[in-house]
Protein backbone atom coordinates (compact mmCIF):
# COMPACT_ATOMS: atom_id res chain seq x y z
CA UNK A 1 0.00 0.00 0.00
CA UNK A 2 1.44 3.17 -0.82
CA UNK A 3 1.55 6.59 1.15
CA UNK A 4 -0.10 8.45 -1.61
CA UNK A 5 -3.17 6.02 -0.99
CA UNK A 6 -3.02 6.60 3.02
CA UNK A 7 -2.27 10.18 3.14
CA UNK A 8 -4.65 12.50 5.28
CA UNK A 9 -6.22 15.79 3.50
CA UNK A 10 -4.32 17.88 5.47
CA UNK A 11 -1.33 17.08 2.93
CA UNK A 12 -3.39 18.07 -0.27
CA UNK A 13 -2.60 21.81 -0.05
CA UNK A 14 1.45 21.21 0.40
CA UNK A 15 1.30 18.44 -2.17
CA UNK A 16 -0.58 20.11 -4.32
CA UNK A 17 1.94 23.25 -4.18
CA UNK A 18 4.21 20.41 -5.21
CA UNK A 19 2.91 18.96 -7.73
CA UNK A 20 2.10 22.11 -9.42
CA UNK A 21 5.88 23.20 -9.26
CA UNK A 22 6.83 20.17 -10.48
CA UNK A 23 4.51 20.23 -13.43
CA UNK A 24 5.60 24.45 -14.20
CA UNK A 25 8.85 23.08 -13.99
CA UNK A 26 8.67 20.68 -15.98
CA UNK A 27 6.73 22.79 -18.53
CA UNK A 28 9.56 25.28 -18.35
CA UNK A 29 12.12 22.91 -18.92
CA UNK A 30 10.15 21.24 -21.87
CA UNK A 31 9.82 24.90 -23.08
CA UNK A 32 13.40 25.38 -22.69
CA UNK A 33 14.61 22.78 -24.42
CA UNK A 34 12.76 22.78 -27.46
CA UNK A 35 13.27 26.44 -28.06
CA UNK A 36 17.01 25.98 -27.10
CA UNK A 37 17.13 23.20 -29.31
CA UNK A 38 15.82 24.88 -32.49
CA UNK A 39 17.75 27.89 -31.61
CA UNK A 40 20.78 25.74 -31.61
CA UNK A 41 19.97 24.08 -35.25
CA UNK A 42 18.24 27.24 -36.72
CA UNK A 43 20.79 29.99 -37.13
CA UNK A 44 18.49 32.46 -38.90
CA UNK A 45 16.17 32.85 -35.93
CA UNK A 46 19.04 31.90 -33.25
CA UNK A 47 18.79 35.45 -31.82
CA UNK A 48 14.68 35.66 -31.27
CA UNK A 49 14.97 31.96 -29.91
CA UNK A 50 17.61 32.44 -27.34
CA UNK A 51 15.95 35.45 -26.04
CA UNK A 52 13.21 33.20 -25.23
CA UNK A 53 14.77 30.30 -23.93
CA UNK A 54 16.55 32.74 -21.91
CA UNK A 55 13.35 35.05 -20.93
CA UNK A 56 10.96 31.85 -20.19
CA UNK A 57 14.21 30.26 -18.07
CA UNK A 58 13.85 33.30 -15.53
CA UNK A 59 10.25 33.30 -15.57
CA UNK A 60 9.12 29.72 -15.76
CA UNK A 61 11.90 27.66 -14.75
CA UNK A 62 13.15 29.72 -11.32
CA UNK A 63 9.81 30.33 -9.87
CA UNK A 64 8.74 26.64 -10.55
CA UNK A 65 11.65 25.09 -9.09
CA UNK A 66 11.36 27.62 -6.01
CA UNK A 67 7.41 26.41 -5.74
CA UNK A 68 8.54 22.52 -6.05
CA UNK A 69 11.62 22.90 -3.50
CA UNK A 70 9.74 24.70 -1.11
CA UNK A 71 6.41 22.94 -1.14
CA UNK A 72 8.45 19.70 -1.43
CA UNK A 73 10.22 20.54 2.34
CA UNK A 74 6.67 21.46 3.47
CA UNK A 75 5.37 18.10 2.73
CA UNK A 76 8.15 16.12 4.16
CA UNK A 77 7.88 17.80 7.27
CA UNK A 78 4.00 16.73 7.66
CA UNK A 79 4.74 13.13 6.68
CA UNK A 80 7.89 12.66 8.70
CA UNK A 81 5.95 13.05 11.91
CA UNK A 82 3.96 9.64 10.66
CA UNK A 83 6.09 8.03 8.49
CA UNK A 84 9.40 6.82 10.24
CA UNK A 85 12.68 6.57 8.81
CA UNK A 86 11.12 8.57 5.78
CA UNK A 87 14.34 10.34 5.36
CA UNK A 88 16.13 6.51 4.35
CA UNK A 89 13.71 5.81 1.91
CA UNK A 90 15.36 5.35 -1.74
CA UNK A 91 12.46 7.34 -3.57
CA UNK A 92 13.10 10.17 -0.89
CA UNK A 93 16.78 10.01 -1.86
CA UNK A 94 16.46 10.07 -5.54
CA UNK A 95 13.84 13.33 -5.39
CA UNK A 96 16.63 14.66 -3.43
CA UNK A 97 19.80 14.39 -5.38
CA UNK A 98 17.58 15.24 -8.30
CA UNK A 99 16.47 18.50 -6.94
CA UNK A 100 19.65 19.25 -5.17
CA UNK A 101 22.39 18.83 -7.82
CA UNK A 102 19.60 20.78 -9.61
CA UNK A 103 20.31 23.78 -8.27
CA UNK A 104 24.03 23.57 -9.53
CA UNK A 105 22.48 22.52 -12.92
CA UNK A 106 19.92 25.67 -12.96
CA UNK A 107 23.17 27.89 -12.24
CA UNK A 108 24.92 26.56 -15.03
CA UNK A 109 21.75 26.80 -17.47
CA UNK A 110 21.68 30.36 -16.51
CA UNK A 111 24.98 31.31 -16.94
CA UNK A 112 24.75 29.33 -20.52
CA UNK A 113 21.88 30.91 -21.22
CA UNK A 114 22.33 34.34 -20.47
CA UNK A 115 25.87 34.05 -23.10
CA UNK A 116 23.67 32.19 -25.54
CA UNK A 117 21.13 35.50 -25.56
CA UNK A 118 24.00 37.74 -25.42
CA UNK A 119 25.90 36.01 -28.76
CA UNK A 120 22.77 34.47 -30.51
CA UNK A 121 24.02 31.21 -30.87
CA UNK A 122 27.18 29.14 -31.22
CA UNK A 123 29.08 26.71 -28.77
CA UNK A 124 26.98 28.15 -25.51
CA UNK A 125 23.92 27.56 -27.12
CA UNK A 126 25.02 24.54 -28.03
CA UNK A 127 25.76 23.39 -24.48
CA UNK A 128 22.75 25.45 -23.25
CA UNK A 129 20.04 23.07 -25.41
CA UNK A 130 22.06 19.50 -24.09
CA UNK A 131 22.58 20.72 -20.84
CA UNK A 132 18.70 21.52 -20.36
CA UNK A 133 17.83 17.86 -22.41
CA UNK A 134 19.83 16.47 -19.25
CA UNK A 135 17.93 18.05 -17.18
CA UNK A 136 14.41 17.31 -18.50
CA UNK A 137 15.64 13.59 -18.52
CA UNK A 138 16.57 14.03 -14.60
CA UNK A 139 13.17 15.36 -14.09
CA UNK A 140 11.52 12.25 -15.08
CA UNK A 141 13.80 10.18 -12.88
CA UNK A 142 12.28 12.14 -10.18
CA UNK A 143 8.76 11.75 -10.85
CA UNK A 144 9.62 8.12 -11.57
CA UNK A 145 10.85 8.14 -7.81
CA UNK A 146 8.10 10.26 -6.35
CA UNK A 147 4.90 8.13 -8.07
CA UNK A 148 6.38 4.79 -7.82
CA UNK A 149 8.19 5.23 -4.94
CA UNK A 150 10.57 2.18 -5.15
CA UNK A 151 12.09 1.13 -2.14
CA UNK A 152 9.20 2.39 -0.09
CA UNK B 1 6.99 -1.99 -7.11
CA UNK B 2 3.28 -3.10 -6.90
CA UNK B 3 0.92 -3.30 -10.05
CA UNK B 4 -0.54 0.18 -8.54
CA UNK B 5 2.74 1.61 -8.27
CA UNK B 6 2.78 1.20 -11.94
CA UNK B 7 -0.58 2.54 -12.81
CA UNK B 8 0.44 5.65 -11.00
CA UNK B 9 3.59 6.21 -12.26
CA UNK B 10 2.66 5.73 -15.89
CA UNK B 11 -0.69 8.36 -14.86
CA UNK B 12 1.64 10.13 -13.66
CA UNK B 13 3.76 10.14 -16.49
CA UNK B 14 0.73 11.40 -18.73
CA UNK B 15 -0.15 13.94 -16.38
CA UNK B 16 3.21 15.60 -16.99
CA UNK B 17 3.44 15.11 -20.30
CA UNK B 18 -0.01 16.72 -20.28
CA UNK B 19 0.46 19.62 -18.16
CA UNK B 20 4.16 20.20 -19.52
CA UNK B 21 2.95 20.46 -23.28
CA UNK B 22 0.27 22.69 -22.09
CA UNK B 23 2.27 24.79 -20.08
CA UNK B 24 4.70 24.94 -22.95
CA UNK B 25 2.45 25.54 -25.66
CA UNK B 26 0.71 28.16 -23.56
CA UNK B 27 3.68 30.01 -22.77
CA UNK B 28 4.85 30.23 -26.61
CA UNK B 29 2.02 31.51 -27.82
CA UNK B 30 1.75 33.63 -25.38
CA UNK B 31 5.45 34.88 -25.91
CA UNK B 32 3.82 34.38 -29.71
CA UNK B 33 1.28 37.19 -29.45
CA UNK B 34 3.66 39.72 -28.01
CA UNK B 35 5.42 40.09 -31.24
CA UNK B 36 5.21 42.04 -34.36
CA UNK B 37 6.82 40.29 -37.01
CA UNK B 38 5.09 37.27 -38.83
CA UNK B 39 8.19 35.65 -39.36
CA UNK B 40 9.03 35.01 -35.21
CA UNK B 41 5.10 35.02 -35.07
CA UNK B 42 5.64 31.56 -37.01
CA UNK B 43 8.54 30.43 -35.64
CA UNK B 44 7.20 30.79 -32.08
CA UNK B 45 3.66 29.18 -33.15
CA UNK B 46 5.28 26.65 -35.02
CA UNK B 47 7.10 25.36 -32.16
CA UNK B 48 4.06 24.68 -30.37
CA UNK B 49 3.63 21.69 -33.34
CA UNK B 50 7.12 20.32 -31.61
CA UNK B 51 5.43 19.39 -28.14
CA UNK B 52 2.27 18.27 -29.49
CA UNK B 53 3.04 14.74 -29.50
CA UNK B 54 3.86 14.66 -25.92
CA UNK B 55 0.58 16.44 -25.38
CA UNK B 56 -1.32 13.55 -27.27
CA UNK B 57 0.41 10.87 -25.43
CA UNK B 58 -0.39 12.90 -22.15
CA UNK B 59 -4.53 12.93 -23.05
CA UNK B 60 -3.79 8.64 -23.73
CA UNK B 61 -1.82 8.13 -20.68
CA UNK B 62 -3.75 10.06 -18.28
CA UNK B 63 -7.25 8.45 -19.14
CA UNK B 64 -6.10 4.62 -19.63
CA UNK B 65 -4.46 5.17 -16.57
CA UNK B 66 -6.64 7.07 -14.63
CA UNK B 67 -9.44 4.54 -15.15
CA UNK B 68 -7.63 2.07 -14.64
CA UNK B 69 -6.00 2.84 -11.28
CA UNK B 70 -9.63 3.72 -10.29
CA UNK B 71 -10.63 0.08 -10.23
CA UNK B 72 -6.88 -1.28 -9.27
CA UNK B 73 -6.59 1.32 -6.23
CA UNK B 74 -9.02 -1.02 -4.04
CA UNK B 75 -9.54 1.92 -1.84
CA UNK B 76 -12.95 2.43 -2.13
CA UNK B 77 -13.30 4.78 -5.22
CA UNK B 78 -15.22 3.93 -8.04
CA UNK B 79 -16.79 5.20 -11.33
CA UNK B 80 -19.65 6.65 -9.72
CA UNK B 81 -17.59 9.18 -7.51
CA UNK B 82 -18.42 12.51 -8.15
CA UNK B 83 -14.58 13.79 -8.95
CA UNK B 84 -14.05 10.86 -11.21
CA UNK B 85 -17.06 11.87 -13.16
CA UNK B 86 -16.36 15.86 -12.55
CA UNK B 87 -12.49 14.70 -14.28
CA UNK B 88 -13.78 13.00 -16.94
CA UNK B 89 -16.06 15.84 -18.14
CA UNK B 90 -13.42 18.23 -17.47
CA UNK B 91 -11.19 15.98 -19.26
CA UNK B 92 -13.35 15.78 -22.36
CA UNK B 93 -14.11 19.32 -22.21
CA UNK B 94 -10.16 20.77 -22.56
CA UNK B 95 -9.42 18.18 -25.08
CA UNK B 96 -12.59 19.76 -27.17
CA UNK B 97 -11.64 23.13 -26.52
CA UNK B 98 -7.88 22.57 -27.14
CA UNK B 99 -8.59 20.91 -30.33
CA UNK B 100 -10.67 24.56 -31.62
CA UNK B 101 -8.14 26.26 -30.16
CA UNK B 102 -5.20 24.75 -32.07
CA UNK B 103 -6.84 24.53 -35.15
CA UNK B 104 -7.30 28.37 -35.11
CA UNK B 105 -3.90 29.09 -33.82
CA UNK B 106 -2.65 26.92 -36.65
CA UNK B 107 -4.75 28.52 -38.96
CA UNK B 108 -2.82 31.79 -37.57
CA UNK B 109 0.55 30.38 -37.84
CA UNK B 110 0.07 29.40 -41.53
CA UNK B 111 -0.98 33.45 -42.01
CA UNK B 112 2.05 34.37 -40.20
CA UNK B 113 4.40 31.81 -42.47
CA UNK B 114 2.99 32.88 -45.60
CA UNK B 115 3.04 36.59 -44.72
CA UNK B 116 6.89 36.03 -43.81
CA UNK B 117 7.62 35.17 -47.25
CA UNK B 118 5.87 38.29 -48.70
CA UNK B 119 8.02 40.65 -47.11
CA UNK B 120 7.85 40.43 -43.12
CA UNK B 121 5.19 42.49 -42.19
CA UNK B 122 2.21 42.03 -40.58
CA UNK B 123 -1.81 42.46 -41.99
CA UNK B 124 -4.38 43.41 -40.51
CA UNK B 125 -6.05 39.88 -40.55
CA UNK B 126 -2.93 38.50 -38.74
CA UNK B 127 -3.84 41.62 -35.89
CA UNK B 128 -6.84 40.31 -35.26
CA UNK B 129 -6.06 36.85 -35.49
CA UNK B 130 -3.56 37.51 -32.92
CA UNK B 131 -6.13 39.53 -30.13
CA UNK B 132 -9.35 36.97 -31.01
CA UNK B 133 -11.04 36.38 -27.74
CA UNK B 134 -12.45 33.47 -28.53
CA UNK B 135 -9.25 31.96 -29.72
CA UNK B 136 -7.52 32.90 -25.98
CA UNK B 137 -10.94 31.85 -24.53
CA UNK B 138 -10.77 28.17 -26.22
CA UNK B 139 -6.57 27.59 -25.56
CA UNK B 140 -6.21 29.14 -22.70
CA UNK B 141 -9.56 28.10 -20.81
CA UNK B 142 -8.05 24.52 -21.94
CA UNK B 143 -5.38 24.69 -20.09
CA UNK B 144 -7.19 26.38 -16.91
CA UNK B 145 -9.38 23.17 -17.19
CA UNK B 146 -6.21 21.09 -17.16
CA UNK B 147 -4.93 22.71 -14.01
CA UNK B 148 -9.01 22.38 -12.24
CA UNK B 149 -8.73 18.33 -12.86
CA UNK B 150 -5.14 18.30 -11.24
CA UNK B 151 -7.04 20.16 -8.02
CA UNK B 152 -9.46 17.34 -8.30
CA UNK B 153 -6.53 14.61 -8.51
CA UNK B 154 -4.65 15.39 -5.37
CA UNK B 155 -8.14 16.49 -3.10
CA UNK B 156 -10.55 14.13 -4.65
CA UNK B 157 -13.35 15.65 -2.87
CA UNK B 158 -16.09 13.45 -1.22
CA UNK B 159 -13.92 10.45 -1.27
Amino acid sequence: MTIAVLRPHSWDFPLFLHVLGATLLFGGMLTVTVVGIAAWRRRDVAGLLTGVAFRTFLIVVIPAFVLMRVAAEWILSREKDQIPGLDNKTWVGIGFIVSDAGVLVLIALGILGYFSKRRGGGFTTAAFAVLSTVYLCALAVAWFAMSGKPGA
Amino acid sequence: MTTYDWLLFFHVTGAFFLIGATVCAGWLTFLARRRERPSEIATLLGLVRVVLPLMFAGVVLTLVFGLWLVRAANQGYGYDDAWVIAALILWVLANALGQAGGKREKETQELAARLASEGDVASEDLRARLRDPATLALSFGSGVIVFVILVLMIWKPGS
